[in-house]
């Protein structure tokens, strides 16, 4: 069965991978690890099951989400995002960090069947899932400049 | 010779990724679509077919299971090539909607060479 260093990693590689390729932003595991997201942040969120159930979570800052989805969009400086924008480039990150991570666990999980992304802004989120469950979380740096907060929520499926 | 091609993605902003990463990939292209579900592909579909359609699979109401098997019964769409672009990565799915008439697969996250290499063979 599977470790939490292993879904450790690949939640931090799958990470990676989506910044690297589609948002075209450097990340690393944050040298602060008490630094916090504060203000208004968005969390993305979108579940899974199979051997593991549980929810994959994405949570930043609303500057640091405008920066991600101007990236991901390719837009000059100069044009307007609207909020929906946003929400709807968060909620591909982390379908995409939830998709990058699946294929990296396929071969120690087996198959995982992933939910549409939901999105919610607010302050202080957390997310949680109920008795037994394991939380894996891992704090990033976004180009040296912001923070993100990527969490698993998982236990083994009752079914 | 230049294509046309519809993206169908239930995310306005993935669509939109989607274009640009076309366009970076050079492929000569002189038309695009845009679909955010199903239904709304298939009407544009029937009323002006296209050479390629890429098409998101995790969508609300008609997965893009569902729309290959939809696209495959219009007589206007026969030649269509359909190349799924999805996060979801299990052979078994790639196999069960290739069987089912898609052409080709993309997983996200994606770069525009995978677009090139993955698209080529069908721009002649
Ligand atoms: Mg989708």
């Amino acid at each position: 069965m599977v470790d939490e260093v292993c879904l450790n990693d690949a939640l931090l590689a799958g990470a990676k991978e989506v910044f690297e390729t589609m948002i075209f932003m450097d990340i690393e595991e944050s040298s602060e690890p008490d630094r916090q997201v504060e203000g208004d942040a968005l969390l993305g969120s979108i579940t899974f099951k199979g051997n593991l159930e549980g929810c994959l979570t994405i949570c930043c800052g609303v500057l640091c989400a405008k920066t991600i989805a101007v990236n991901m969009l390719g837009m000059d400086s100069g044009e307007e995002l609207s909020k929906e924008e946003t929400h709807d480039a968060i909620g591909e990150v982390t379908n995409m960090v939830m998709g990058s991570v699946k294929s990296r666990v396929q071969d120690s999980v087996g198959d995982l069947e992933v939910s549409i992304p939901s999105v919610v802004s607010g302050r202080g989120l957390d997310s949680s899932l109920g008795d037994g469950t394991t939380k894996i979380l891992v704090k990033v740096g976004i180009e040296d400049e912001y923070i993100a907060e990527l969490s698993l929520l998982y236990r083994a499926s009752s079914r | 010779m230049a294509k046309s091609l519809m993206i169908v993605d239930d995310s306005a902003t993935m669509r939109k990724i989607i274009m640009r990463t076309v366009r970076m990939s050079g492929l000569d292209i002189d038309r695009t679509e845009e679909a955010g579900n199903g239904i709304e592909a298939l009407e544009k579909l029937d009323a002006a077919p296209v050479d390629i359609m890429l098409c998101d699979i995790n969508m609300p109401e008609m997965s893009g299971v569902e729309l290959v098997k939809k696209v495959r019964e219009l007589p206007s769409s026969v030649d269509t090539k359909i190349i799924m672009v999805s996060t979801e990565s299990s052979q078994e799915l790639i196999d069960d909607v290739i069987a089912d008439g898609a052409n080709g697969y993309i997983t996200k996250p994606f770069t525009p060479e995978k677009f090139q290499e993955k698209l080529s063979p069908f721009m002649n």
